[in-house]
């Protein structure tokens, strides 16, 4: 057992059986054609599950793989759990999404489970290079996904965007990277925030290190869709189906968020050994003015909305621009609280795409009006989404409402107070346009349709609800969990 | 038992709201029972609280607590951690600002539950939202921690805008989003404010943070740029978002122009509880948490607010008596009634302070009087408009009786509960050490001779002059109507009798207030 490939092989076992399963669900897909799709999803669920599995076993270890491309770490743990149980969720919607079509899902749950790999990859290592591949392996999966219904115009329209947007900001990305490879000759972030070389080439003259990280920052801009880069946000996200968009909303930008995570505190985050720390301060007004922008604009832009899912496309626009306060702030606890707030994000949001799958399946259209009175028709569920729409408003007692407070705390306490009133105002908008959900269900007269029961979906988004109210009652295991989680960040980044 | 009651009063309307949340839709009966039943249960433990529980301290027992670091002298204090990581606590615990404020909600939402019976439209939602609210006003009232406080602060929010937007009026949702959205504006700005003190002291403990701004160690000094906000000194900020956030509950002009709609839109039973202590909860906050956390802003601004409560006082006065609409002018009334509470405050004297306390529990039974009074005509004729009645004296004359009581006092006249917390504000006021809130005494009077007239003249057309033959067979008011009313009017005329019923244990806390605000302005 001495070789080393082979160890090396145990330490990404969570990638090889989600790789096995991804092509398992294909091949299964060919052997019961014809058969409904949810045995497939019954064989991507127990292969999620068993990725999930390997993670919890690689709880708390460290351990660089692969020729050092691959970190094992809490920080990449986190994101990946974190990925599998927001792809868990798609999955179940996918398999109650009632106007998916029933051929050919097979590759449905296989370009899934590939955009989890290229995350994986993504999120796990230091080294520039895998990084970017695991970012295009993410986004190759994602434009199939989002023109997954052919014959839908919106579908082709969305994906062809989503194709020109993200191959010009892959390439941004890219030449940014090869800026920094030229001023450290290496690929690696450790090795480059440890750098003599770039220390004193950037004391020279930062101005190319400036350039650099603006252009690869653009190509994170993208991904996590921060104002100015947001454009194909919201038509990819309401021509896509809409487990697909929840895909987007939810796991892929969380994943953009932990790579930028890692890049930044690599490069910039402040502490011994680090040659860049002292350039943290530019960044952060970078940041902090994206922040501003992303989450006015978001919110503002969401209000003139008549479709639900377009306002939830851009409402997560505006929620990408809150977690960017917390990061805006560059130090670990910064960090930390934007942490919170994703996995807060990730209860809230995946609950009001699931209100959103069913509510598409009982009227065929996801326009807000079309939901007029339909709380007296499906009242559990509504008024689950209602919890939802208070914590994504960020009201107590909710866990939107605590990872807001942490984000919040974290700016006050690095001076950004500026940004923090912004951000509380900024929430005044967004209730206007959340509350417009909550009056067509309730306030309404009640709808002639009746809403047919789907007990699954339903028990389902009740228990995101549960776990939305309840986390924020109890916050300590989500925010030691992320806090955790940024503890390994700090000895991968110092080393 | 005697520690955690404070904890069963604020949790037994949730209890409640679980019950009825299990309940079948259909039963009504059941339904309506457990409301009735979680609202007295509460009724009776605020009762006993204010009647016996709580211990009259004098003002040296309260200073001597002030050594074991409880600066207010709270009693029935639970303290217990919550949230570690940012040190929040489940702190709760009474004094002598909120004993009467939770004794006189008690009362209202177990009237307001009675008073929903009436209401054919209410059903199990209307009922579970209605105990939902009690909690949340509960929880405000003996909340001790700042970040409990704003948690109950916020959870009001949302059953009131359904009760409003879902069982009101014809423009019902315009009305609940608009109180929902200022309110949100205001308190979004005080949770900033919060976040902000936490940072500087390192704790949401109320007496705590009291304890620190008095001795003039909560400045800011240890946040970026010592806390300074657009050229804004930290405590001046601080003072503002607060401010504002209560303010715009209160309401005070220039925040008040939500009040008149959801008052107008709202069934009575959720007017009622409106008027008679959401509103209170603005005052209170001001007390508890605003003008102790920067008392040197306070003092610099003391001013300006006493110019907001007359500005308040006169310009609701004033459009009260240009309405025909029963329900707006009674809304306006209480913007006027609450610039007594603001002025009262602003000048720092123990007359003004305590009026202004006694003000806020007296308009709480005036107020929830008159809209319940405007809910007996409503129900009958539906419709408000005053210019639309007339002699209804001679077919309603028992109604008319307790209207005539309503009103008078409202208006403040001697012998009734209103005339003393008024007459006492306008005194304390007049005592002031900045001799300028004397003009504002005399400016303020403007208001009382408003009231009376926009009173008066309603009387006059509604139940005065002649008979409406529209409305000869009307029936008279019922004994649930009765019933729900006789208990609002009764204190008005007990505490305007014998006003040392609430003075007497508000009065430590009072004077507490103030010495231990005026040792740093």
């Amino acid at each position: 057992m001495n070789n080393p490939y082979l160890d090396g092989l145990a330490s990404i076992a969570p990638e090889i059986v989600l790789t096995v399963t991804a092509l398992a669900a294909l091949v299964f897909d060919l052997v019961v054609k014809g058969r409904e799709s949810v045995r497939v999803g019954y064989l991507s669920l127990a292969g999620l599950a068993a990725t999930a599995w390997f993670l919890f076993g690689q709880w708390g270890t460290e351990s660089h793989t692969a020729f050092g491309m691959v970190s094992i770490d809490q920080f990449g743990n986190f994101f990946k759990l974190f990925t599998v149980a927001a792809l868990a969720v798609v999955v179940l919607y996918v398999m109650h999404d009632r106007r998916e079509r029933k051929s050919g899902v097979g590759e449905y749950y296989f370009l899934l489970l590939g955009a989890a790999i290229g995350i994986f990859f993504m999120v796990s290592t230091s080294n520039l290079l895998l990084m970017v591949l695991g970012f295009e392996l993410l986004s190759l999966s994602s434009y199939s996904l989002a023109g997954f219904h052919k014959g839908n115009r919106k579908s082709a329209e969305a994906s062809m965007k989503y194709v020109i947007f993200g191959g010009l900001s892959t390439g941004i990305m890219v030449y940014g990277i090869s800026l920094l490879y030229g001023l450290t000759g290496t690929i690696d972030l450790a090795q480059m925030a440890t750098s003599p070389n770039l220390l004193a080439q950037v004391s020279a003259n930062p101005i190319p290190l400036g350039i650099a990280t603006v252009l690869i920052l653009a190509g994170f801009a993208y991904k996590i869709s921060l104002a100015p880069f947001h454009f194909w946000t919201p038509d990819v996200y309401e021509g896509a189906p809409t487990p697909v968009t929840t895909f987007l909303a939810v796991a892929s930008k969380a994943a953009g968020f932990g790579a930028l995570l890692r890049f930044l505190g690599a490069l910039f985050v402040g502490q011994s050994g680090n040659a860049l720390g002292s350039y943290g301060e530019r960044v952060t007004l970078m940041l902090a003015l994206l922040a501003a922008i992303t989450m006015t604009l978001g919110n503002f832009a969401a209000l003139r909305q008549s479709s639900l899912k377009r306002m939830l496309a851009y409402s997560s626009i505006a929620h990408a621009g809150y977690v960017m306060v917390g990061i805006a702030c560059m130090t670990r606890e910064g960090f930390s609280a934007a942490m919170y707030y994703l996995a807060a994000y990730y209860f809230m949001n995946l609950g009001a795409f699931g209100f959103l799958v069913y509510f598409e399946g009982v009227t065929g259209s996801d326009t807000i009006d079309s939901l007029k009175g339909m709380g007296f028709k499906a009242p559990l569920i509504s008024m689950v989404m209602v919890a939802f729409l208070v914590s994504l408003t960020g009201l107590p007692p909710t866990v939107g409402f605590y990872g807001k407070y942490l984000l919040f705390v974290e700016g006050v306490d690095e001076g950004l107070m500026w940004l923090v009133v912004i951000a509380a105002l900024n929430s005044v908008v967004s209730l206007f346009y959340y509350l417009r959900v909550a009056k067509a269900l309730f306030l309404n007269k009640p709808a002639e349709a009746d809403a047919a029961p789907a007990p699954l979906l339903t028990g389902f988004v009740t228990v995101l609800g549960l776990a939305t109210v309840g986390f924020g009652l109890y916050v300590a295991p989500l925010e030691s969990w992320a806090n955790r989680s940024l503890d390994l960040l700090k000895a991968a980044s110092g080393s | 038992m005697q520690s955690q009651i404070l904890t069963w009063i604020t949790f037994l309307p949730l209890i409640g709201m679980a019950v009825i949340l299990l309940l079948p839709k259909t039963s009504m009966n059941a339904i309506k029972g457990v409301s009735l039943a979680a609202t007295f249960l509460a009724m009776v433990l605020g009762t006993w609280l204010y009647f016996y529980g709580f211990e009259q301290k004098s003002l040296a027992e309260i200073e001597a607590a002030r050594a074991t670091g409880d600066i207010l002298g709270a009693q029935f204090v639970q303290r217990i951690d919550w949230i570690d990581s940012i040190k929040a606590q489940y702190y709760v615990g009474i004094d002598g600002l909120s004993v009467a404020l939770v004794w006189l909600t008690t009362v209202l939402l177990f009237v307001g539950v009675i008073a929903s019976f009436g209401m054919e439209k209410a059903g199990k939602a209307y009922y579970a939202l209605l105990l939902m609210l009690e909690v949340g006003i509960l929880g405000v009232f003996v909340s001790l921690d700042l970040f409990l406080f704003y948690v109950f602060w916020e959870v009001m929010l949302l059953p009131m805008y359904f009760l409003i937007g879902i069982w009101g009026g014809p423009r019902r949702e315009y009305a609940a989003i608009k109180f929902f959205l200022y309110t949100l504006a205001g308190s979004v700005l005080m949770l900033v404010a919060i976040v902000a003190l936490r940072l500087d002291s390192g704790t949401f403990s109320i007496p705590q943070l009291t304890e620190l701004a008095v001795s003039g160690k909560l400045l800011g000094m240890s946040l970026p740029a010592n806390g300074v906000l657009l050229g804004m000194d930290f405590t001046t900020w601080v003072f503002w978002f607060l401010f504002v956030g209560f303010a715009i509950k209160v309401p005070v002009w220039p925040f008040h122009t939500w009040l008149p709609d959801a008052h107008v839109e709202a069934p009575t039973p959720i007017s009622v509880i409106l008027a008679g202590i959401l509103l209170k909860l603005g005052g209170y906050g001001m007390l508890r948490a605003c003008f102790p956390l920067a008392p040197d802003a306070f003092h610099e601004s003391a001013f300006i607010l006493g110019v907001l409560g007359v500005i308040s006082i006169v310009y609701g006065a004033f459009v009260a008596l240009g309405q025909s609409d029963f329900k707006k002018m009674v809304a306006y009334s209480s913007v006027s009634h609450m610039g007594y509470v603001l002025l009262g405050m602003a000048a720092f004297t123990v007359w003004g302070m305590e009026g202004a306390v006694l003000q806020m529990f007296n308009h709480g039974t005036s107020s929830a009087a008159l809209f319940l009074i405007v809910g007996v005509i409503y129900d009958r004729a539906h419709h408000r408009d005053l210019n639309g009645f007339g002699g209804l004296s001679q077919l309603m004359p028992r109604y008319w009786a307790l209207t005539t009581l309503g009103f008078f006092a409202a208006l403040g006249l001697p012998g009734l509960a209103g005339f003393v917390s008024e007459a006492m504000t306008l005194v304390g006021s007049f005592q002031a050490a900045d001799t300028r809130f004397q003009v504002l005494v005399l400016i303020s009077t403007l208001g009382i001779v408003f009231t009376a007239a926009f009173l008066l003249y309603a009387m006059q057309r509604v139940f005065l002059g002649k008979k409406n033959a529209k409305y000869e067979g009307i029936e008279e008011i019922n004994f649930r109507e009765v019933f729900c009313q006789a208990p609002f009017l009764f204190l008005c005329v007990l505490f305007g009798i014998l006003p040392y019923l609430l003075l007497d244990w508000m009065h430590p806390s009072v004077q507490n207030l103030i010495n231990i605000l005026k040792v740093q302005g």
